[in-house]
């Protein structure tokens, strides 16, 4: 059994499955005993509170915290000191080598989900709801708990550029396997390999009709819709100087292309040899001929070796370095990044064939990135994960079945306290679900369509401030001792600290004078996560 | 802080608050959807042709006779009636407010609740491939380049629908109540304070954002006190449909910028033992009445400022089976309530024609009107939406004239 979660491994996915089942004859309160253990272990391997913090006293953000910010999602307590120790470049190097990064601690919570171990056939005998609850809470602990932040970052990343909308026909039983064999296995490694395992993912094959894309005497029409979005979205860009006839003739290229998903008896008899949920090339559904893409002759008689070409040709094109390079500094840099830091990772990503380490590398080693210190509106993924991790928060993985409860919320409403909502419930009218995207461009990296939901926001910074969320335990004594706020400290130091913890700077002055006004420490610190300069990064 | 303070507070915020969402001339689209597939050939009926009568030799409405025999049905013209608990709509359609649109349907004929649904709010057609997201979500993203703000859109009840999937903004709520500040402490208004000195002073769209936000707590908050008292005597009805309604009611009050708000009413699948004018049916059809009419009489004196749309995801066999009910067929009736509809008619193909080609069998009311078609009336009519976006919001629909609108 893996317990490396950049890893894809799925022959050993059925012991794992046959395991767990005997597992279950244990009852409910073993596996809550286990869930605990958990969290015990995840203390022991470093995830808790160091006994002293020291909060920055600039008044611009941070450099190192700027990094942690966005290079991951926030720097848990304690993090900050080590990039100051080891200094920037080498945390960058360690990030961009996640396999040199022991991750037992966020392994071990990971474990629970064990749809995520599936091969995609055997999704099918998990319920959609566990499905999507699975694939999301396993983000949202990934994100707050593995050391591996880069990698988690570009996780998400990669997620939004090859989007998969979990509720379009049978995509939610397959997304989990393109999460861990497309997305998680080449987050870092070669552009052009990523592509080729989404070209090949049955998810993407489901999500954009290429399983349907047949060229038959009788449909002699390509389906174009893989082919036009493998362009505009996932390499080219929209206006990357292809023409409608290149569209077609890749479709033309990627025809025969299609997923099994044929329920078998000997399957289900023998799931070593389940078929459902895997691609295969049918041949007879396959546009033979010659064809021309983006100017490249392509051979007649090629067969399924036509795909692998239109990804070579198409990740290889001028525009794809040019457009990911935007996609990535407009991620990590600014919505609207400056031309010379897109031009400079271009040039990376162009001289390097597409790998992605280096292409990162030069992006976070930019003076324009070193520039753009607290311009990003945090998303709200990213918004929830930070709060979680500036405040060292203990998540539970194993809350299943306590789903959004907004009918418990709406009992709880008259009272002044916040409601008890689980934590990625909270995702939902943030905007961002998670793997919930409806069209292929994936969640937007732009202000506007996170501006509507500030409501949510600070009634998530309550709800977590106040130790409100279900199965998240806040660790607000230890973490005040550490930032040395005592009982006699002043409403004014204990608002400076918490606050240079949370954000990365010193408080300006207006923000220090509403902040002082706070007497209720929960409230204040609930406040801190609630305020304009923690909405961005 | 007592009351007096914070409402001395409330309105010192509204004075440095900019104005929140421009609500002037602002018109909320409601979308009642009645889940299960209700029969409406017993909620809007035929009673003018015997083939109804003989197809429902146990469950059908007994044709008016002009008085308020509470057995019979209720005169909406020469060919059709209403079931005797929508009466309380019987006064929108003479008033030329409610408009009915017989034979709407999608080209689904798997008979399948969940698959048409799921089309329907979509917005999809079968044949081909889906637009990516709800019907709705895709309307408030054609409004994306205008202001849309935390309660632009609103599904009563414990879900969101998938007809707003994709909206910029869409928020699931219960009851207003939920629109509050709760500290942990337990002291909104000096949170308020404090969120309104640190966005006050932030000069970017988060800033603004942040203002407007804390002005619509303001005004929400202002609706909180005292309970709600409904104009006009409206009484809503004390079920969840009747609640929703209620909480709609004071959301437009509220002038909150509310657009598009979802409710549903269930129980609609009656293959067994249906009832006329008692038993199931007819309770569902008393709840969605009263509902309807108690937000109608509430809001009075602002009715031009919302569209009401009843939909469901099919209709029934016209025949009834064995078990005195109905089983799932395709074409429905449906009903809008607005002065921006061409009410006070009854729309489409008479009913009784039946599909017979149809996998679903025999029984199944002939569509005449691809939903969409109707859906997108209802929204040019309500919401003023163009050509362009229409296409937008139901690609590749050929759209057909149902007459909703001029």
């Amino acid at each position: 059994m893996s317990t490396d979660g950049t890893s894809t491994g799925t022959s050993t996915s059925t012991s794992r499955r046959s395991l767990f089942k005997a597992a279950l004859a244990g009852t409910a309160a073993a596996l809550t005993g286990c869930e605990r253990s958990t969290a015990f272990f995840g203390q022991q391997m470093g995830q808790s509170i160091p006994t002293t913090l020291t909060p920055t006293q600039s008044a611009e953000i941070d450099p190192d915290f700027h990094l942690l910010s966005r290079a991951g999602y926030g720097p848990w307590p304690g993090e900050l000191a080590e990039v100051k120790k080891t200094g920037r470049d080498a945390w960058l190097e360690e990030q961009l080598h996640p396999e040199r990064i022991d991750d037992s601690a966020a392994n071990l919570r990971a474990e629970w989900f064990e749809s995520l171990y599936m091969d995609a056939g055997n999704a099918w005998e998990f319920r959609k709801e566990v499905l999507r609850d699975e694939l999301t809470r396993h983000a949202v602990l990934r994100a707050v708990y593995s050391k591996r932040q880069l990698f988690e970052a570009m996780v998400e990343f990669w997620g939004d550029h090859l989007n998969i909308d979990l509720e379009k026909t049978d995509c939610i039983y397959l997304r989990p396997s393109d999460d861990r064999d497309v997305i998680r296995a080449h987050a870092l490694g070669k552009f052009r390999d990523l592509i080729l395992a989404s070209a090949k993912s049955p998810a993407m094959l489901t999500y954009l009709d290429g399983r349907d894309n047949k060229v038959t005497k009788k449909s002699p029409v390509p389906n174009e819709n893989y082919a036009r979005e493998l362009m505009e979205l996932h390499t080219m860009g929209v206006n990357g100087g292809y023409t409608q006839k290149d569209i077609y003739e890749a479709a033309r290229c990627l025809s025969g292309w299609t997923v099994d998903l044929k329920m078998r008896m000997a399957d289900a008899l023998n799931p070593f040899k389940a078929q459902r949920g895997t691609t295969y090339f049918k041949k007879e559904w396959h546009d033979n001929d010659t064809k021309d893409v983006l100017g490249h002759a392509i051979a007649a008689g090629g067969g399924e070796k036509d795909l692998e070409r239109v990804v070579d040709i198409v990740c290889a094109h001028p525009s794809t370095a040019k457009y990911i390079s935007q996609k990535l500094c407009r991620r990590f840099i600014s919505h609207e990044p400056p031309q010379s830091a897109v031009d400079k990772v271009a040039a990376e990503f162009t001289r390097t064939s597409g790998d992605i380490k280096s292409t990162l590398r030069v992006l976070f080693q930019s003076e324009e990135f070193a520039n753009a210190r607290g311009q990003l509106l945090k998303r709200p993924f990213r918004f929830i994960v930070s709060s979680l991790r500036a405040m060292a928060a203990d998540v539970e993985s194993s809350y299943v079945g306590r789903r959004d409860d907004p009918a418990g919320q709406a009992a709880q409403a008259i009272q002044s306290k916040p409601p008890r909502i689980a934590l990625v419930s909270y995702l939902h009218p943030l905007g961002q679900p998670l793997f919930r995207h409806p069209t292929p461009d994936g969640y937007p990296d732009e202000e506007t369509p996170w501006l509507g939901t500030l409501l949510w926001r600070w009634n998530f910074a309550f709800a977590l401030g106040g130790g409100f969320v279900p199965d998240v335990k806040t660790q607000g004594p230890p973490l005040r001792k550490a930032l040395g706020i005592r009982k006699d400290s002043t409403d004014k130091d204990k608002a400076a600290v918490l606050f240079a913890h949370c954000i990365g700077r010193k408080p300006a002055e207006a923000e220090l004078t509403a902040l002082q006004s706070v007497e209720d420490e929960a409230d204040l610190l609930a406040l801190i996560l609630a305020s304009p300069a923690f909405q961005r990064c | 802080m007592s009351s007096f303070t914070r409402r001395a507070l409330l309105s010192k915020l509204a004075v440095a608050a900019a104005p929140a969402v421009e609500d002037a001339g602002r018109h909320t689209l409601i979308v009642v959807f009645l889940r299960g597939g209700a029969d409406t050939m017993n909620l809007v009926v035929p009673y003018a042709d015997d083939s109804y009568y003989k197809a429902r030799p146990t469950i059908a409405i007994k044709a008016p006779t002009g008085d308020a025999d509470k057995s019979r049905a209720v005169r909406l013209d020469d060919r059709y009636a209403f079931h005797p608990a929508l009466r309380p709509l019987h006064e929108k359609f003479s008033e030329g407010r409610l408009a009915i649109v017989q034979a709407v349907g999608t080209d689904n004929t798997t008979g399948s609740h969940f698959e048409c649904q799921d089309q329907m709010e979509h917005g999809d057609s079968m044949a081909a491939s889906a637009a990516g997201g709800g019907w709705l979500g895709r309307y408030l993203r054609t409004r994306a380049n205008t202001k849309l703000g935390p309660l632009s859109a609103v599904a009563l009840g414990t879900a969101l629908p998938e007809s707003l999937r994709g909206a910029p903004v869409a928020s699931v709520m219960q009851s207003l109540e939920e629109i509050a500040i709760r500290t942990p402490s337990g002291k909104p208004d000096a949170a308020a304070a404090v969120l309104a000195a640190m966005y006050g002073a932030d000069v970017t769209m988060l800033g603004t954002q942040g203002r407007e936000t804390l002005d619509l707590f303001k005004r929400v908050s202002a609706l909180q006190e005292g309970g709600y008292k409904p104009a006009n005597d409206a009484k809503y009805p004390k079920d969840s449909f009747g609640n929703g309604m209620r909480e709609i009611a004071r959301l437009i009050k509220a002038h909150v910028g509310l657009e598009v708000a979802c409710i549903d009413v269930g129980g609609w699948d009656t293959h067994f033992f249906q009832g006329t004018t008692d038993s199931f049916q007819a309770e569902r059809a008393r709840v969605l009445a009263e509902g309807l009419a108690a937000f109608d009489a509430d809001l009075k004196d602002q009715r031009g400022s919302f569209t009401v749309m009843v939909t469901t995801e099919f209709g029934r066999r016209i025949y009834e089976n064995a078990s005195l009910g109905t089983d799932h067929g395709r074409g429905f009736a449906l009903m809008t309530l607005s002065n921006r509809i061409q009410g006070g008619r009854i729309l489409g193909k008479w009913p009784c024609v039946v599909e017979n080609e149809s996998p679903a069998g025999p029984g199944g009311m002939q569509i005449q009107h691809d939903y969409r078609s109707v859906f997108a009336e209802v929204l040019r009519g309500s919401l003023g939406l163009d050509a362009a976006a229409a296409s937008a919001v139901f690609p590749k629909c050929e759209f057909g004239k149902v007459g909703l609108v001029a």
